[in-house]
């Protein structure tokens, strides 16, 4: 017998589900491409003024993944760029899921993806060296756990974050 | 950096991710018997006269889902045996009681309510049937 104490935690009836592979394969887009933003900022070397470094190839490029990031978290996973593209291309290749998932959680990732990128982003137009790597290898990192092995870090943030009290359900206390 | 260094630094950064990730995977679904001797009954209503799986989920958690299912299912086949999810988001104070550090994490108990087992992550159908056999086997 199961009991929970709080309506469903699965995809409400009202939302779609979505396939929990359309994530994976985005994750993985995501974590090729931050791999190419590492080796843009280690090849080029800091620039001397703020336009240089703002106009600089890894910047750019990582500033592009920010708005798709922002995209992913404002807008949910499903209208995401990279969700058209698995839907169209990889999906129709696919045996059906298994089981739809909420959707909530990769958009909360796309939430941790935006904040790290900002966070390199402005650490490099600061002039702090390897301040962009570093940021974009931690985002490798996540994207690379949830893509090859369906590692969630969003789930663990979150949960710390409700730990730390800085997050209120948004559900009644029962 | 010269083309091979860097490389050499992303192939290494990709064998640090691997080496993450092969290390998670071989910890999540097991079974501890951290936190073994715990008292839990008092939060479960109807506990399982063999054992309650009690399961501690948040809100945007991917894995809690399919934990739920799995449980729910050998709850639903298995003769004595109660599951129990508990929304930590609701209750973030039963994370610290418990030293949750992930979820999903579910408690195996005994009848009493005591904890005997505990799994961080989504496990597999056969490590939760072979935690419940153990747990009949120990208990007179």
């Amino acid at each position: 017998m199961t009991t929970t104490s709080r309506p469903t935690l699965a995809a409400r009836p009202e939302q779609r589900g979505i396939d929990p592979r359309g994530p994976r394969f985005s994750a993985g887009i995501t974590a090729v491409l931050l791999l190419v933003v590492i080796g843009l900022a280690l090849a080029t070397p800091l620039g001397g003024t703020v336009a240089d470094r703002a106009t600089d190839p890894a910047f750019l490029l990582l500033a592009a993944l920010a708005v798709l990031f922002a995209v992913g978290a404002f807008a949910g996973v499903a209208r995401h760029p990279y969700g058209w593209l698995f839907r169209t291309f990889v999906r129709p290749r696919l045996a059906p899921p298994i089981e739809l998932e909420d959707p909530a959680p990769p958009t909360f990732a796309q939430g941790i993806g935006l904040f790290v990128s900002l966070v390199g982003l402005a650490l490099h137009l600061a002039g702090v060296p390897l301040g962009l790597a570093i940021a974009a290898s931690a985002a490798f990192v996540a994207a690379f756990l949830n893509s090859v092995f369906g590692y969630c870090l969003g789930c663990q943030v979150y949960l710390l974050l409700v730990r730390a009290g800085l997050l209120r359900t948004r559900t009644e206390n029962p | 950096m010269t083309p091979i260094a860097i490389a050499l630094s992303l192939a290494g950064l990709v064998a640090l991710a691997t080496v993450l990730g092969l290390a998670w995977r071989a910890t999540t679904g097991r079974v501890s018997t951290r936190s073994g001797g715990a008292r839990a009954g008092d939060l479960v209503t109807e506990p399982g006269s063999r054992a309650t799986l009690l399961q501690f989920s948040t809100e945007f958690c991917a894995p809690c889902t399919a934990t739920r299912r799995i449980l729910g299912e050998v709850a639903a086949t298995t003769p004595g045996v109660s599951h129990l999810e508990l929304d930590l988001t609701a209750r973030p104070e039963l994370a610290t009681r418990f030293g949750i550090l992930q979820t999903p994490t579910t408690l195996v108990l005994d009848p009493a309510g005591v904890v005997r087992g505990r799994i961080g992550g989504a496990p597999r159908r056969e490590t939760v049937l072979a935690t419940l056999a153990g747990l009949s086997a120990s208990t007179p």
